[in-house]
């Protein structure tokens, strides 16, 4: 078929009748693929230079302090410890300690940090205001963690879950410069309001405006974020019962609550289930 | 739209290696097929018949006919309901519907749907494992559905158009005949005419059956719709060929009676006639794949081998990684998903439509939208002679007197040479010609150029006419002066016409006029005429006409003798003139000269057949007309080229008989279509592969057919041309048919693929060009297009192994697809040819594919990879200057992806919520997206041209810069639009990020530069072999 074609085209008078020769010599075979490897070997290589090349001069042009562009994260989220594996449920069971004890183990070592030997390198700054600092070295204030009263852990080293009245932290994510204004607090409710209590540590939820600004990781070294601690008590006979918790940041007119879309905007909602 | 080709019924003729036979047919099929096998191989053999053979006694009895009364109303009757109604079975029309499922289901559209499919079992099983999935695969699912279902509508929309353009050819009047039945003259409908009819015919209507004539007066048929001879055929009762096309007797259904009248037998109604069986064969062909459906089908493998190598791949290595079951059978359809190249199908689509449309402004009309590639792929073209390659119309060609041969003018506007108008012979002979003459002008004709003027009467009068009237004198005003007075009409036996007229001077005598064939007339002849003069006969002007007649003979030209006797003053104005018992003198007369005609070329033919040539496409005359005209006219329009010998000219000029000629030394060959009825097929094959330059003269419909196959076989991508129904099937076989619009009959244009409105084989040419371009064009167009897959899948597969937020997400990919990439695209359709296309062998459609390795390699393998690395520098980029640094992002896959964990560390210490890092994250991939756009503007930059630089080629194309405009404003648009982030998820970027892509958009142009100029500079190098696709 193949040659047929050949001859016909050859026949044309017309030279250049080219006719794929399935049959190409081994070395030339080998030499070829070798020859395209060693190409995009090289290509390749070119390329990845200069893709380090590029990232390296992009990488340069940064800041090691403070990341070039903040505008994506002008408000900050809530979080809350301990964090639960799926979704922000807690179940937990008075009588039975393995049912919580993750919950305790998690929430020690979220403390940790908090602990007076901790801290004792900290500054004790004045209360109530932005502490503004001008570097070059900035210095971090202490969170005395007697502020979490029942949920310090100091206690109670159940953290209420053998009363069956847990404690749950709720922390301000870190943003670097953030300046909340007027008086900001962490207000708890409780969206099914009836039999259990909440209350909040330290009291009203206060968030010491001291804390603010952040200067980010390289600069502020051993920075402790305020924490704000809730505590659900559970009645002894109310058992299988499940209580929604919302907290949002309050007080302040820069830190936002409400977002359609973003739910942990100033704001977080767990669920606690506290069984028999 | 239906790339996947005709697929029509599987004949069993067909030697198409590629074509895999079914297996698992049941055997009813099985009987079916061979059955119709046998149907097919029969209807391919030339027609057998004895009826013209048979005296009219045995016509009678075989019929059991009345030869004078005809049938009675109730036998008639009876046979209408035995044999069915006298119509041809129409071909079966394929229902809309069908045809719509074929633009919906075919080629291209199966990848797409197979995506789809894949993107909803996808979607199906992250359903059953994940109550609350990303719904990315079902969207996806649904767009490649919509993308289908619009181009299947867009392709069906507009096939339908060009066949509502073929609607409009059908005749639709019913035909009327006249038969003889129990004795009396009726008029019926054709449909009821039954075999054994007595039917009579005359002259301007078409015959209604085949009949077998038992009288005839001066009865001419026009058979150039069967046997594709130009001029009209005498029919008379007299068998005179064995062969039933050629014998005088026998009249075919729905050929014209052109004057005369005849009456005859019917001896075959519908589809048994010679005209039916032509036409069934047609219908019966099974039809390959068009050209570029076989190359659609090859870039779909070569597509569906990357996506399944590249998915598989990931597939292991996500496996290895250490991802789930589930999670890698997701990325697996992920990935073979992602190669799809949405946007492809449409562009591909809308590219061949604008040529089609091309073509049709330049008369060429495409039925079928693959075919608009065929053309240009064509490396055969069998052309039909009359009409497509002559103007068909008889015309004065030449003339010989005073011992002298002229030449006459023959172009279609009558801008040719003059001749010596002065001789006193040439105004005897022009009176002859005018006088002797029945034809004459239809009324109402003044305004018209003489040459287009309707006449009445046979080709050559008519054309005699002509010519006296453009260049002698009005010839009514010619015979009011010169009033004929006696005449005897042509016939076949004495092969002469002769009138008498009064003569124009005061004399009242009478001059005698004859004309006829050239030897006949010489043998009324004692004297010559010349320059006026009379001399007597003698050798050396017998030596001379004989000498003249060969040569115009030999020019395959019609040749008629004229001469003249001026009677004595005896037979005076009044004299009754008796034709019947010669009472006049009819000897002696004086011989004036020769005049030929022929059919002339058409003036573009020559022109366009070594346009032909040069674009390396042999072209083949396939006439039934006779090897002498056929030779002339190919002589004449170039197919067989000057200084070109036959197999007789080298035999003749080596003093060899023909059987000792070396079949190499001679490239130009007339095959006779008796010769051509013996040959096994092998033999063709020889013939065709031996001689550039072929002519085959006197073919049966079936031979055209057989022709063409031989072509096929030997991997030629043929082209017919043709007009008549005897094209059909050779038309129909054919990888490209093409009919004319004009000439054309319709069963001819129903099968065919293309229309040439105007007639013109110089439109073919056009067709050719366009062809080659839009083949060009549209690797151009789809190595653009495949280029942005590569930066496309890479996000992907980098989010699998790297760990890394996903940089590019199902949206921007389909913004990109079927958005900002298609009208770049499809601008690449306007793009001008980088040299001169017809200037280059066609395409070997085995090795020269639409889509090989080296595009694939360029477009992944090089460019794409380019335009990978620009989308991820613009990603890390983003990500880093909001404090996310490229080493903290690899492995953050995991949290990244957590809903519940919402305080995130970037590298700075801040803590982001997920809706935060998910706004950075679709930001990137807006940012991704706009790389791919400022990338994509070098690639189509390079994608203009694929050997010439692009300084070379330059920006004239308006189209591609509008391209360019409306893809940059789309992704503005997309990017900044208020309410883009609610609905796509984009979001707006700062202008710094446009420029990250900048350097990398420059390398590719540069890149591509070097690798071009390396291209140029070195003809066949290794850069050559490996990237020039």
């Amino acid at each position: 078929m193949c040659w047929n074609f050949k001859a016909l085209i050859l026949n044309q008078s017309m030279n250049g009748g080219s006719c794929f020769n399935l049959e190409i010599p081994e070395e030339r075979r080998d030499h070829g693929m070798g020859l395209i490897l060693l190409f995009y070997l090289v290509f390749y290589g070119f390329l990845a230079a200069l893709f380090s090349f590029t990232m390296w001069v992009m990488l340069q042009t940064l800041n090691d302090e403070v990341p070039k562009y903040r505008d994506q994260i002008p408000s900050p989220g809530l979080m809350v410890f301990p964090k639960p594996v799926t979704a922000l449920e807690y179940t937990f069971s008075r009588s039975d300690p393995t049912s919580y004890a993750g919950y305790i183990e998690d929430l020690k070592k979220f403390l940790k940090p908090y602990t007076l030997e901790e801290q004792k390198n900290l500054t004790v700054c004045p209360d109530g205001a932005l502490f503004e600092q001008k570097g070059p070295v900035y210095v971090a204030c202490q969170f005395p963690i007697s502020l979490l009263q029942a949920c310090s852990g100091m206690n109670d080293p159940d953290f209420g879950y053998s009363q069956g009245n847990p404690c749950i932290l709720v922390k301000m994510n870190r943003i670097i410069g953030l300046k909340p204004e007027g008086v900001p607090r962490i207000d708890c409710v409780l969206k099914n309001e009836d039999i259990p209590n909440v209350a909040v540590y330290p009291h009203n939820g206060m968030i010491d405006l001291k804390y603010f600004p952040y200067y980010g990781k390289k600069l502020h070294v051993g920075y402790l974020q305020p924490l704000v601690a809730v505590q659900v008590s559970f009645a002894p006979n109310n058992t299988g019962k499940e209580v929604t918790v919302e907290c949002k940041i309050d007080g302040s007119a820069n830190l936002k609550s409400q977002d359609d879309r973003d739910k942990f905007l100033g704001r977080v909602t767990f669920k606690i289930t506290a069984r028999a | 739209m239906g790339l996947q080709g005709k697929k029509w019924t599987v004949a069993p003729q067909d030697q198409n290696p590629s074509r895999r036979p079914k297996k698992g047919l049941n055997k009813k099929k099985m009987v079916k097929r061979k059955k119709q096998k046998r149907n097919m191989e029969e209807l391919k053999k030339e027609v057998v018949m004895d009826d013209h053979k048979l005296t009219l006694e045995e016509l009678s009895t075989k019929y059991s006919v009345d030869l004078t009364k005809g049938h009675s109303h109730q036998m008639a009757r009876e046979i209408l309901t035995r044999n069915g109604p006298n119509t041809l079975t129409p071909p079966p029309t394929t229902p809309e519907w069908v045809k719509f499922c074929k633009q919906l289901f075919g080629g291209f559209s199966l990848l797409l749907w197979t995506g789809a499919i894949l993107c909803f079992v996808a979607y199906s099983i992250q359903i059953y494992f994940n109550e609350e999935p990303a719904k990315d695969n079902l969207y996806l699912s649904i767009v490649l559905s919509v993308v289908v279902i619009i181009t299947g509508c867009f392709s069906y929309y507009q096939e339908a158009k060009s066949s509502r353009i073929m609607e409009s050819f059908k005749n639709m009047v019913p035909q009327q005949a006249l038969v003889i039945r129990e004795g009396e003259k009726m008029q019926i409908n054709v449909q009821e005419v039954v075999l054994g009819d007595l039917v009579e015919i005359k002259g301007g209507d078409r015959v209604p059956a085949d009949l077998r004539l038992i009288s005839a007066q001066g009865c001419k048929v026009d058979n150039s719709s069967l046997t594709g001879e130009s001029e009209p055929q005498t029919r008379s009762p007299d068998f005179t060929h064995e062969n039933p096309l050629e014998t005088r007797n026998i009249c075919f259904f729905s050929t014209n009676c052109v004057e005369g009248t005849a009456r005859g037998i019917v001896i075959a109604t519908g589809d048994s006639t010679v005209m039916g069986r032509i036409a069934s064969l047609t219908s019966g062909l099974a039809v390959g794949q068009t050209p570029i459906a076989a190359e659609i089908q090859h870039f779909i493998h070569l597509i569906t081998m990357v996506a399944v190598f590249l998915g598989v791949t990931f597939f292991v290595l996500s496996l290895l990684l250490g991802y789930g079951w589930l999670e890698a059978i997701i990325f697996l359809i992920g990935i073979i998903v992602a190669n799809v190249p949405e946007g492809l199908l449409a562009t591909v689509t809308v590219c061949l439509t604008l040529t089609a449309k091309r073509m049709a402004r330049k008369n060429c009309l495409v039925k079928n939208l693959e075919a608009v590639e065929t053309l240009g792929s064509t490396s055969t073209i069998c052309s039909d002679k009359t009409g497509t390659l002559t103007q068909n119309r008889m015309t004065v060609a030449h003339m010989w007197f005073d011992m002298t041969v002229y030449e006459a003018d023959t172009t279609e506007e009558q801008t040719g040479k003059t001749f010596a108008k002065s001789s006193d012979t040439w105004f005897i002979l022009a009176q002859i010609a005018g006088l002797c003459n029945r034809a004459d002008f239809k009324a109402n004709q003044e305004i018209l150029p003489i040459a287009q003027r309707a006449t009445t009467g046979d080709a050559s009068e008519s054309a005699l006419l002509k010519f006296v009237e453009q260049s002698y004198s009005s010839v009514a005003e010619m015979r009011e002066k010169n009033p004929k007075v006696a005449e005897i009409p042509f016939n076949s036996t004495n092969k002469y016409q002769m009138s008498i007229h009064l003569r124009e001077d005061s004399s009242q005598t009478h001059v005698l006029m004859m004309k006829g064939a050239p030897e006949r007339i010489l043998e009324f002849c004692s004297t010559f005429l010349l320059n006026g003069q009379e001399y007597p006969m003698n050798d050396e002007m017998k030596e001379a006409f004989q000498k003249a007649y060969l040569e115009l003979g030999g020019l395959g030209e019609r040749v008629l003798g004229f001469c003249f006797l001026n009677l004595p003053s005896s037979f005076s104005k009044g004299f009754p003139f008796n034709t019947d018992e010669i009472n006049f003198p009819m000897d002696n007369l004086c011989f004036v000269g020769l005049i030929s005609m022929i059919d002339p070329p058409r003036a573009a033919v020559p022109d366009a057949v070594s346009k032909c040539r040069s674009a390396g496409i042999k072209v083949i005359m396939v006439t039934g007309d006779h090897p002498i005209t056929a030779k002339a006219i190919a002589k004449g329009v170039g197919i067989i080229s000057e200084g070109t010998e036959m197999a007789e000219e080298v035999a003749a000029r080596l003093k060899i008989p023909i059987s000792k000629v070396d079949a190499s030394a001679a490239k130009a060959i007339v095959v006779h279509g008796t010769e051509l009825k013996d040959l096994q097929s092998q033999q063709l094959d020889q013939i065709l592969q031996n001689h550039t330059e072929i002519v085959f003269a006197r073919t049966s419909p079936q031979q055209k057919l057989i022709i063409v196959e031989g072509c096929q076989r030997l991997g030629a991508i043929v082209a017919v041309t043709g007009d008549g129904v005897n094209d059909s099937p050779a038309l129909k076989k054919a990888d490209i048919g093409i009919a004319m619009g004009i000439s054309g009959s319709d069963v001819s244009k129903q099968a065919a693929d293309m229309i040439l409105l105007d007639d013109n084989f110089a439109s073919i040419v056009t067709g050719v060009e366009e062809g080659r371009l839009i083949f060009d064009n549209l690797k151009k167009s789809i190595m653009y297009t495949l280029t942005s897959n590569i930066p496309e899948i890479t996000p992907f597969l980098m989010f699998i192994i790297l760990g890394i937020p996903l940089p590019l997400g199902t949206i921007t990919i389909l913004c990109i697809d079927l958005g900002t990439d298609m009208v770049p695209a499809i601008s690449l359709a306007y793009e001008s040819a980088e040299s001169d296309i017809m200037k280059r062998l066609p395409r070997n459609p085995k090795t020269d594919n639409l889509v090989n390795h080296r595009l694939i390699g360029v477009a992944y393998g090089q460019i794409g990879m380019i335009q990978a690395l620009a989308g991820f520098f613009t990603y890390f980029v983003i990500l880093a200057e909001n404090g996310f640094r490229p080493v903290d992002l690899l492995g953050i896959r995991l949290y990244w992806e957590d809903k519940y964990l919402n305080d995130l560390e970037d590298s700075y210490g801040q803590q982001w919520t997920y809706e935060q890092r998910k706004v950075v994250e679709f930001t990137c991939q807006t940012a991704f997206f706009v790389t791919i756009v400022v990338v994509q503007w070098a690639d189509l930059i390079i994608s203009k041209t694929r050997r010439n630089s692009a300084f070379q080629q330059g920006m004239r194309n308006k189209v591609l810069i509008f391209g360019i405009l409306e893809e940059t404003l789309l992704a503005a648009f997309l990017s900044y639009t208020p309410g883009m982030d609610v609905a796509l998820r984009m979001y707006p970027l700062k202008i710094t990020w446009w420029l990250c892509a900048i350097p990398y958009s420059i390398l590719i142009f540069i890149y591509d530069e070097i690798r071009k100029l390396l291209i140029r500079q070195h003809p066949g190098g290794w850069v050559e072999r490996e990237t020039y696709y």
